[in-house]
């Protein structure tokens, strides 16, 4: 069989096995735990590196002097702008591809200055897996904790907690079962699935692809094993159906709705409903360039022609009749600050979803992430590199899913009405109408909550961030048990 | 040896999302085709984007004159076979002033008939967003480079101030005088253009396949004798050996390989298994450390 012919014949698979296909990683942490190092070096053993990259890295690691007495400088095949270079250090997130026999590994190298926080984000926000280097020598850093809330802003739910260096530290086990420990500790309040602690030395390659001998008393995965099993992040087969709207294509009688499956699957004949606009229609025909197809599942990039004309356009979100998202103007929000402006209240700004675009009426801030304690604590302001809880009122309504639920409609990006610049990004936490109160509505008043909850409470400014803390705790708990809640509070 | 092609329709599907981003967000994009696999590739998914609409913006080609001749006559054919609004731009005055990659160095030659004419060519059509072919695996500055990567007015690149790129949200809002690059193929490899190529079964030039060509060895490179322009150095004579390219551009700056693939299959087979990455026959990129980051800062692709 002609290599030709077995491509026609793989291609030919379920979507659902191409889902686990391709496994995207991040490399994380302070800066010096040597990130560039242990992917350079992943790079260097999985056979990835060309012989005249590896001939220009030898040749370029020559003239530097911070090797430990190594040959090879690993982080050059991953620090790509001359500025890195000549500073030695990781400004922006270096994509890179390898294969193993199964399946494509893309690595998203992120930097790990905090002043170059908001590159870190964009590197987390496409990552299925986070590689969190600690130093041995260290343990966790204040930017070590940073990193850990914004994988767990950005969706992020398997984590392998690289322990690096500890060639250093003369393999002990003891500093690293600690910090293993302090570890989970810290992100007890995260929605990480899966942490995978794993004692490696870059520099030397030990638990990075093979078993350390040096390092007996480790029975658990190396590093390139663990990842080898690790599955891609993906909701459930059967969520419910969303369709971003990107366009309308037109071309004689045809007019499809043109965008990517977010979520679950449609088939044709079904029955979809806009949830902007409230119209509803069956669905005619999936139509690609390779020919109509029955159904269309999370991923797949189509256009959708409906039996009815309906006054749809981009940045509608389609979904199926009794299964919709909120068609709401008040969202409430984790975001991650991520221009050098601050916030401020009075300034404009657009909220972007996956295909909408939404003036924004007001944000107010409740409360910032503490890098420290990595809990929320009651603030207003939030400048570069927080993370920070929020509420939004929009100019109008749009649809919007819970991150937790649907992560691919319950994000979003901030941008600056004055010059476009994306100024943060954030996951919906709820979202609803403001409007009008449905029925069995909670509504969580000010009234309500001085009399009892925060009746201790003064009218000083640490006592008012308090209140509004309690308040959005309340409406929280409330919601987690399937309670519609509105806070009345300004 | 495994040939992995289960991810290709994850990456087809990206591309097409990207390629209606940009549509829907800027006011006049073009589609910058340079008659390679990736234009090839890139042209397909663009097609792909928009049926069974016709593509909703031109496609440019910028000509500096020592293109392969098969290169053109491959253009000139997809463009009707397409019904492709194409436009072929030359620096004029370059070539007036006799520019050419013999008489003056290749870094020289390159900024004014590739990167000054890609300048004119987008201001004179007035572009706001150019799609191009770059891949994330082709260089190390082409490894740190966003989807939609913005440029300063002058078309100049500053990677040290690029907008964050979240899931797949594309912000396309410009700043004044700001114009956008768009790179669709950014996370696909050499590889999976090949066998992309062959799963959709593409016509490429047929200058990716080996065949007996009349070369001439330069500088432990081998460049090919497309027509009487080359002129023979002392001491050089010109041989029929059996090569082919790995990326297409000026003749005389790109180095053929010897090489027995001559069809689709020997060519994947050979690209994956290639000891040398793709740009070490590009002889513009080898100048100096960091010679593309500087050419993209000046305004190159």
């Amino acid at each position: 069989m002609t290599l030709a012919a077995l491509v026609d014949q793989d291609v030919a698979a379920a979507p659902a096995e191409n889902a686990g296909s391709m496994l995207r990683l991040l490399t994380c942490g302070s800066v010096d735990d040597g990130k560039s190092t242990l992917i350079g070096r992943l790079l260097w053993e999985s056979g990835a590196v060309p012989d005249d990259q590896r001939a220009s890295v030898l040749a370029a690691s020559k003239g530097r002097s911070n090797l430990n007495g190594e040959e090879i400088d690993f982080s050059l095949l991953l620090d790509g702008l001359q500025a890195e270079r000549e500073q030695g250090i990781t400004i922006d997130i270096a994509w890179r591809f390898f294969e193993s026999e199964s399946r494509r590994y893309v690595i998203i190298d992120a930097p790990g200055h905090e002043q170059y926080t908001r590159n870190m984000a964009t590197g987390a926000s496409h990552a299925d897996v986070a590689i969190l280097l600690i130093d041995a020598r260290h343990g966790a850093k204040r930017q070590t904790r940073r990193h850990a809330a914004i994988c767990d802003l950005m969706g992020i739910r398997n984590v392998v907690l690289a322990v690096n260096k500890m060639d250093l530290i003369d393999f002990d086990e003891a500093t690293f079962r600690r910090i293993e420990a302090e570890f989970h500790g810290m992100v007890k309040s995260f929605s990480f699935e899966q942490i995978q602690a794993i004692p490696v030395a870059a520099l030397t390659g030990d638990n990075v692809s093979g078993q350390s001998a040096r390092m007996a008393w480790y029975d658990g995965p190396s590093l390139l094993d663990y990842l080898e099993e690790a599955e891609p992040a993906m909701e459930a087969v059967d969520a419910p159906f969303r369709f971003p709207v990107q366009t309308v294509l037109r071309q004689g009688d045809f007019r499809g709705y043109a965008g990517t499956v977010a979520s679950g699957a449609i088939r044709a004949g079904d029955r979809i409903v806009d949830a902007r606009s409230g119209l509803s229609a069956n669905v005619k025909r999936i139509a690609t360039m390779d020919g109509d197809r029955d159904e269309a599942a999370k991923g797949d990039a189509v256009a959708i022609e409906l039996d009815a004309e309906l006054d749809i356009s981009r940045g509608a979100v389609l979904s199926q009749a009794g299964n919709a998202p909120v068609n709401g103007d008040v969202v409430e929000a984790r975001i991650v600050w991520v221009s050098e402006t601050p916030f401020d209240p009075e300034a404009g700004y657009l909220f972007l979803t996956n295909t909408d675009q939404v003036p924004v009426s007001s944000i107010s801030i409740s409360a910032l992430i503490d890098f420290e304690t990595l809990q929320a604590a009651p603030a207003h302001a939030c400048t570069v590199n927080d993370i920070a809880d929020c509420r939004i009122l929009l100019g109008r309504s749009a649809a919007f899913d819970t991150f937790k639920e649907l992560p691919a409609t319950g994000n979003f990006v901030l941008v600056s009405a004055i010059d476009g610049a994306t100024v943060a990004g954030g996951v919906i936490t709820y979202a609803q109408s403001g409007a009008a109160a449905p029925e069995n509505t909670f509504i969580l008043s000010r009234d309500l909550l001085a009399r009892g909850l925060c009746s201790d409470l003064g009218d000083s400014p640490e006592d008012r961030a308090e209140f509004e803390r309690r308040a959005q705790e309340a409406a929280n708990l409330l919601r987690s048990v399937g309670i519609p809640v509105i806070i009345e509070i300004e | 040896m495994t040939v992995l092609t289960s991810h290709l329709k994850l990456l087809e599907a990206e591309s097409i999302h990207i390629f209606r981003e940009a549509a829907a967000q800027f006011r006049t994009p073009v589609l910058l085709y340079s008659i390679g696999k990736d234009s090839t590739v890139l042209l397909h998914l663009a097609r792909k984007a928009f049926w069974p609409a016709k593509l909703p913006f031109p496609v440019l080609h910028i000509d500096t004159k020592w293109k392969f001749r098969e290169m053109i006559e491959f253009r000139d054919r997809t463009a009707k076979e397409f019904g492709l609004d194409l436009v072929v731009h030359t620096n004029e005055d370059g070539r007036q002033r006799n520019m050419n990659p013999f008489d003056y160095p290749p870094s020289v030659y390159t900024d004014v008939m590739k990167t000054q004419a890609l300048r004119q060519a987008l201001d004179a059509g007035g572009y706001d967003a150019a799609f191009g072919g770059a891949r994330r695996d082709e260089e190390a500055s082409r490894a740190k480079e966003r989807v939609f990567s913005f440029r300063a007015p002058g078309h100049r690149w500053e990677p040290r101030l690029q907008r964050p790129e979240m899931w797949n949200i594309l912000n396309g809002r410009l700043g004044k005088g700001e114009t956008v690059r768009v790179f669709p193929l950014s996370n696909w490899t050499e590889g999976d253009v090949w066998r992309y190529i062959a799963m959709e079964n593409l016509d490429v030039v047929p200058l990716y396949f080996a065949k007996e060509r009349p070369v001439v060895e330069r500088d432990g490179q081998l460049i090919m004798a497309d027509d009487d322009r080359l002129k023979l150095e002392p001491g050089e004579t010109l041989q029929q050996r059996k090569v082919r390219f790995r990326t297409l551009g000026c003749y005389p700056l790109t180095a053929a390989i010897e090489s027995d693939a001559d069809d689709l299959d020997s060519v994947i087979e050979e690209t994956l298994s290639a000891k040398f990455s793709e740009r070490a026959g590009r002889l513009i990129d080898h100048d100096t450390a960091g010679a593309m980051e500087k050419k993209k800062r000046e305004g190159y692709f």
